[in-house]
């Protein structure tokens, strides 16, 4: 009977609009063949410097490289925790920039991924680089990625109190254990680090477990576990606060500047605005190590800047000039300087913390400054997550460092 | 009065055209935003879907093998407990003290329409923003809340709200109330405006007033509104995200990690899409079962 | 709360001719203090030089304006954006929205319970997922970084939930006012237009309430969605004082505030009209 047929199809035309249509349309995707014959006038990047002053800075390097390469440079700025899924997204539309930029330890996993080009088919100089520059930027013994610019953390204190209280700068465990118990008073602690529970919280406790000799390959080592006695026993002992497991480094720098800590764990890139405020005096020193004798390491922060397979080979030999120059001596120098961080090259260290003294301890840590991605390669977020799942699991009291470190590092 | 024969058939057909042409947008809407995102990931949850794939477009089948991991991982349980509580806590404050709040606001007095709307502020708010101004408050140190409950004398040392084990999941759960009392006051307060006013005047005449008014004139008429409030409350509570990543990030030590969160960790810290896409079916399995147990139950109080 | 609920609920008049009843304007102001004490807090740090409130008293006393400046220059444009997409997802989705939940709500379609069932799911998916299938699509049709488009993406948090809302709202209402409406001779569509929707107006406003908050406060798709400057809602717009390792916070809250203003003037307008008992006469 006909009205019969009008009752069930309705309810089929819904069941295949619902399924169909939409797989019908997951098939339109396009992949426009990249035609190499024309001249390349224009090079996309992509980048996370979205605020000031890096934005302007960085905008401006970027189209004087361009220039000199002779093209014209289209930018998107994304907000930084956005960055990778905007590159899958690009990746699986095939729409990449010809100019990536990714924080040193996402390298690994994108450059595994095939997206990228090594940069020796450029011709791309890589001499006197930092070792954990190269490190990072490496992947297969193949350099894909290379920063002119990086960063590290260090011990920053506050030259009024510590010359009240009568107490110098530390050097090793015990004397930071000291000073920072003696700084602690009224609502003042001695010492505030970040250790919430993000790679920013693995990243603060990276020095003193290297320093100590512990190895993120595998964590449950006593090298490990004595470091992370370290930092369990300074929040036991209330000389820092335990909102510490929740704070990120900009609120470490907070605390700092409002008096509130006498001593921080942080990066020179928190220079602007602790200079914002004249009466507060810091010193810098590299981040205390267990004995005396043993090497500070620390963790090498920073951006390299790649260049992406997108398929027209034109258009990439475009993207690897403007890689190239970015990374010139001249433009590590000056981004160095106005950003607050450290040129790559080992050659100008001497220079550049001459000229830039405020900068001169992070200067000397990036010379032994090792890359998180170093062993571990795409393996790495994994074990950094233990990392801080350890970390919170002992400073919050619910096992000892040495379990902590066992439970985690066996899931 | 209905034409017989061929005419009839002519004018249902008509009809059925009509009703169909009234649903057919949203149909076509739903389906093309939605279907596709659906059944994506579904398929993706049974493959081995890394970074790799983003680019190279290659999943191997994995079969069951993600849900297995993730439901057998020690993090599970702890996530789901967390989201029962979390859900349960949230939802029952949050409808609780909203409907208070719309019945209050049933009152005429001066400014009730502007203080109403102003009270969905807490909704208006970025999430980034009101996550770093509840991160302030909530402070152990120099939070606005333990600075307040230190000057009237509550409590001596600052409250560790967001880095307690015990109290993080308290602290989240009370923020999140605070983001769905609005949600809830405006939409209950739109249903008790249907209700009406003869049906209370026909029910005071019989002395039905207070809270027998509310128990059977009130809560009767209300009920469709209350089940739609409550089961979206709870599908949108069991998503939610942001707020808890913007507060503790999961943390301490995973003591506010929901199935939601540790999706997320999963796809987009770790970057095992797979199983990423495996726990969030997980939440739209419970999601579904929850809205049809509930559908059903309140069909058999309507009917009884 | 049954100190509340005395006296019989009545909207007609003031319990008491003559006293407007300031106490209860008293009482909602107090619990107003608690609810919104965030959003003081968050004015206070608007005003503070770091945007923090690290040190802060609990009332501004040397307030500083430089984030409100730097978000007047800056963001105004951003804010007509949002204003633009919000209130066209607004129109879209009830336009849509509005004759489907009539549909639900009274058609005896077939259908209609795997569409309804359809609709809980999609409410049930995380945004992400959605907003990455649209990324593609977007891509190939052209759509990235237009208005229109994040209209059309935005109303995917609005029609699903309109749909819910409106719905249970006309299963409120009698259909014997329907039923003769269409005795009368009225074709379904006048039926609708001179009816059904004049008797839905608490739903379609509370509806298109919250679709707005959804489209206003949407982040997901504005930052998905949009490869350049040329088309930023302002929830994006906040984040370009988020940085990588930096935030300026002070701008931040400045421009969440401004933000508010117009969001919030809306809303006052919209809420005026949830009137009391729109079905009450039409059943007599």
């Amino acid at each position: 009977m006909k009205s019969a047929h009008w009752k069930t199809r309705p309810t089929a035309l819904a069941v295949a609009a619902l399924v169909g249509l939409p797989l019908a349309l997951s098939g339109c995707g396009s992949s426009s063949p990249a035609s190499s014959s024309e001249a390349v006038t224009e090079v996309s990047v992509m980048d996370y410097y979205n605020n000031e002053p890096d934005k302007s800075f960085i905008g401006d390097a970027l189209t004087a490289c361009g220039t000199k390469a002779g093209v014209t440079i289209k930018r998107e700025t994304v907000p930084g925790k956005s960055l990778i899924s905007k590159v899958l997204q690009q990746s699986s539309s095939k729409t990449l920039p010809d100019v990536l930029m990714l924080d040193n330890p996402d390298l690994q996993q994108i450059a595994a991924t095939g997206a990228l080009t090594p940069l020796a088919d450029f011709k791309i100089g890589t001499d006197n680089f930092a070792e954990g520059v190269l490190s990072a930027g490496t992947y297969k013994d193949k350099v894909y990625g290379l920063a002119p610019t990086v960063n590290t953390i260090a011990l920053f204190y506050n030259k009024d109190i510590l010359d009240k209280a009568g107490v110098t700068p530390p050097t090793t465990w015990d004397e930071l254990k000291a000073a920072a118990a003696k700084l602690t008073a009224g609502d003042q602690y001695g010492l505030a680090f970040n250790a919430n529970p993000t790679y920013e919280g693995t990243w603060q406790f990276l020095p003193v477990m290297w320093s100590n000799g512990g190895d993120e390959k595998k964590i449950d080592t006593k090298e490990t576990e004595q470091a992370l006695q370290l930092w369990t026993d300074l929040v036991k002992s209330g000389s820092v606060s335990s909102s510490a497991l929740n704070w990120t480094q900009a609120d470490v720098k907070d605390q700092f500047m409002a008096g509130k800590a006498a001593m921080m764990v942080n990066g020179p890139w928190q220079i602007p605005a602790l200079d914002k405020q004249p009466t507060l005096q810091y010193g810098v020193v590299k981040i205390p190590v267990r004995e005396v004798g043993q090497t500070a390491v620390a963790p090498l922060g920073g951006e390299v800047w790649t260049v992406p397979q997108t398929g027209n080979k034109a258009r990439q030999a475009k993207a690897a000039e403007v890689v190239a120059c970015l990374n010139s001596d001249e433009n590590q120098l000056a981004m160095a300087k106005v950003r607050n961080t450290i040129p790559s090259k080992t050659t100008l260290a001497d220079k550049f913390a001459s000229e830039n003294p405020k900068l001169a301890t992070f200067t000397e840590l990036i010379k032994t400054a090792r890359a998180r991605t170093g062993e571990l390669g795409e393996e790495w977020p994994a074990q950094a997550t233990k990392i801080y799942t350890a970390i919170q699991t002992a400073l919050t009291g619910n096992a000892s460092p040495a379990d902590a470190l066992k439970q985690a590092q066996g899931q | 009065m209905t034409p017989r024969g061929p005419r009839r058939f002519g004018r249902q057909r008509k009809e059925r055209f009509f009703q169909w042409l009234f649903l057919v947008p949203a149909v076509i809407y739903m389906a093309l935003f939605f279907g596709y995102p659906v059944v994506k990931n579904v398929v993706m949850s049974f493959q081995d879907y890394t970074t790799a794939t983003f680019f190279t477009g290659e999943a191997p089948w994995v079969g069951f093998a993600n849900y297995v991991t993730v439901l057998s991982s020690s993090l599970f349980s702890t996530s789901l407990l967390n989201t029962a509580l979390f859900t349960i806590g949230s939802i029952l404050g949050q409808f609780v003290i909203g409907l208070a709040l719309a019945i209050f606001f049933q009152r005429k007095f001066p400014l009730n329409g502007i203080l109403r709307s102003l009270l969905l502020l807490p909704w208006l708010l970025p999430l980034i923003v009101s996550s770093a101004v509840w991160r302030w408050i909530l402070d152990k140190d120099s939070g606005a809340l333990n600075r307040f409950l230190g000057d009237i004398g509550i409590i001596d040392t600052g409250v560790p709200w967001l880095t307690s084990t015990s109290l993080a999941l308290v602290a989240v759960v009370g923020v999140n109330i605070w983001i769905g009392i609005p949600f809830n006051l405006t939409i209950l307060y739109g249903g008790l405006q249907e209700i009406p006013d003869e049906l209370y005047e026909a029910g005071s005449l019989d002395g039905a007033t207070g809270w027998k008014s509310f128990r059977h004139i009130t809560w009767p008429m209300l009920r469709p509104v209350v089940s739609v409030v409550l089961v979206l409350g709870v599908v949108y509570t069991l998503k939610v995200l942001d707020i808890i990543l913007g507060l503790t990030n999961g943390g301490p030590a995973n003591s506010t990690q929901t199935i939601a969160t540790q999706s997320y960790d999963l796809s987009f810290h770790e970057f095992k899409f797979g199983e990423g896409a495996a726990l969030g079916n997980v939440l739209v399995i419970i999601s579904l079962v929850f809205a049809v147990l509930y559908l059903r139950a309140s069909r058999r109080a309507v009917d009884e | 709360m049954t100190t509340a609920l005395h006296a019989p609920i009545r909207r007609k008049a003031a319990s008491t001719p003559g006293r407007r009843n300031w106490g209860y304007t008293a009482l909602a102001l107090f619990f107003l203090a608690i609810m919104l004490f965030p959003v003081y807090w968050m004015v206070n740090a608007s005003l503070q030089p770091n945007g923090t409130t690290l040190e802060t008293s609990w009332i501004p006393l040397k307030p500083d304006f430089t984030g409100y400046a730097t978000a007047i220059s800056e963001q105004a444009g951003n804010l007509g954006t949002s204003l633009v997409i919000s209130l066209g997802s607004v129109a879209l989705s009830l336009a849509i929205a509005a004759p489907a939940a009539y549909a639900l709500a009274y058609f005896k379609v077939r259908g209609a319970g795997i569409v309804l069932f359809a609709i809980l799911i999609s409410q049930m998916i995380p945004g992400i997922v959605v907003a990455n299938a649209l990324y593609t699509a977007y891509n190939d049709l052209g759509l990235l970084n237009s208005i229109p488009g994040l209209i059309l993406a935005d109303s995917a948090h609005g029609i699903p939930f309109a749909i819910l809302i409106i719905r249970a709202f006309m299963n409120g209402m009698p259909s014997s006012v329907i039923e003769a409406a269409r005795v009368d001779g009225a074709g379904h569509l006048r039926a609708f237009w001179s009816i059904v929707l004049p008797l839905s107006r608490n739903s379609l406003i509370t509806a298109g309430l919250f679709t707005f908050l959804f489209a206003w406060s949407d982040f997901l798709f504005a930052l998905t969605l949009t490869t350049t400057e040329a088309v930023r809602p302002v929830t994006l717009g906040i984040f370009q004082y988020i940085g990588a390792y930096v935030n300026d916070w002070s701008s931040v809250m400045a421009t969440a505030v401004l933000a508010s203003i117009p969001a919030i003037v809306l809303l006052v307008a919209a809420q005026k009209y949830i009137a009391a008992g729109t079905t009450g006469g039409a059943v007599k």
